[in-house]
């Protein structure tokens, strides 16, 4: 999988700049609003679940603490992106055997997603 | 959080990517020290912002791209596997050990990355013997000569059982492994330094991110620390890849060395 030869590298490293760049501005746009509060509101006293988070996206109830953890698992997902295009690269070279390596990597990523997803 | 601390805060993450990027690690040895001493912060709390600033500096530099050439793919993620496995395991276990051990577990670490981290000054000028072939096996241009290195990997089981080590300190400890990482593939695998340090870091970031949810769902992820800390990372990396240049890596890891040393004896006294 030569850089300079695939664009499924070049593809990756862009997916991955947009993606490092989205959830920086999602921070950003969380410690502006906690700014804006006089940096004063209160830590939440426990961590959202991932699946409480998703609810928060959909009906809308973005405070500061939420951006910010919405932007952190943004790019913690970064890295999952980046196995993925792996993933893709190795089949649009007809390497089965290392679809199969990156796929088992993916797979554990997965298994500790939902792990935590369930907890 | 007051303004003061949040912009410290904002330094220090930016500091841990400058270093980060310019030495070719995480940035996890310095950032962990650095939240424990200036913030207090738990143990807990510390290393799982750690891996977050892991993730951010390896996919930032990723997204750079500048050694693109270099990383051996097939080889990062075949170890990946033995490495995530590792993680896993280290981030299950670090819920069920107190914060005192973990503290001193940490200082052990910084004593063993002080030590390779001397021993690789001195082995600087070590001349790199190249074999090629193999399924593993790589090449890259090597940008100061204009040559295309072509080598083989070897000693495979053993590096698969260094990378299993290496992801169990990472999920156990914060850190991205690199520093065991580089010179496992160099010295064992007989891999050029060049691609060993840019196969690493295409690692970190995916070693980080196996364990970086299950200090989520624990809950020991400060949002504010974390954030905070992952932008300032985001911005020092992209600094740290442009500094990497101008800067002479063997004084800057001298300097390292003896604040690591330093910081390992205080976290063990504390």
């Amino acid at each position: 999988m030569n850089a300079e030869r695939h664009p499924v590298e070049r593809w990756t490293s862009q997916s991955l700049k947009a993606g490092v760049l989205f959830s920086g501005s999602v921070m950003i746009l969380g410690l502006v609003l906690y700014a804006m509060h006089s940096f004063s509101t209160p830590l939440p006293q426990h961590n959202p679940t991932l699946i409480e988070l998703v609810h928060r996206i959909l009906s809308g109830s973005l405070d500061p603490f939420t951006l910010m953890y919405i932007g952190l698992i943004l790019l913690m997902l970064t890295p999952f992106l980046r196995v993925l295009t792996a993933v893709v690269g190795f089949a649009v070279e007809k390497d089965r055997t290392f679809v199969f390596v990156s796929l088992t990597v993916f797979f554990f990523l997965v298994a500790e997603l939902l792990y935590s997803l369930y907890r | 959080m007051t303004l003061f601390s949040f912009l410290i805060l904002l330094v220090g993450g930016v500091g841990t990517g400058v270093l980060g990027a310019l030495l070719g690690l995480g940035g996890g040895v310095f950032l962990i020290p650095f939240l424990v001493f200036a913030f207090n912060l738990p143990m807990h709390q510390a290393i799982a912002t750690s891996i977050v600033a892991v993730i951010a500096t390896s996919s930032a530099a990723a997204s750079v791209n500048i050694e693109r050439q270099t990383v051996n793919v097939r080889l990062g993620m075949l170890l990946e596997i033995a490495t995530v496995l590792g993680a896993i395991l280290g981030g299950l276990t670090a819920n069920y050990l107190s914060n005192r051990v973990l503290t001193k577990i940490f200082a052990f670490l910084l004593l063993a990355v002080s030590i390779v981290m001397i021993r690789r000054i001195r082995g600087d000028a070590k001349d790199e013997t190249v074999h090629q072939g193999g399924v593993l096996g790589g090449s890259f241009v090597e940008p100061t000569t204009g040559k295309t290195i072509a080598y083989s990997v070897k000693r495979v089981p053993g590096l698969l059982a260094i990378s299993v080590i290496a992801g169990n300190i990472s999920g156990l400890l914060g850190v991205g492994g690199g520093i065991f990482k580089v010179p496992a593939m160099h010295i064992v695998g007989a891999i050029p330094l060049k691609a060993a340090a840019a196969t690493s870091n295409f690692m970190i970031g995916v070693t980080a991110a196996a364990s970086a949810f299950i200090y989520f769902a624990n809950g020991h992820l400060n949002p504010l620390v974390g954030a905070t800390t992952a932008l300032g990372v985001l911005g020092g990396s992209f600094l740290g890849v442009g500094l990497s240049r101008r800067v002479k890596s063997r004084s800057l890891t001298w300097i390292f060395a003896i604040v690591l040393l330093i910081m390992a004896v205080q976290l063990y006294i504390r």
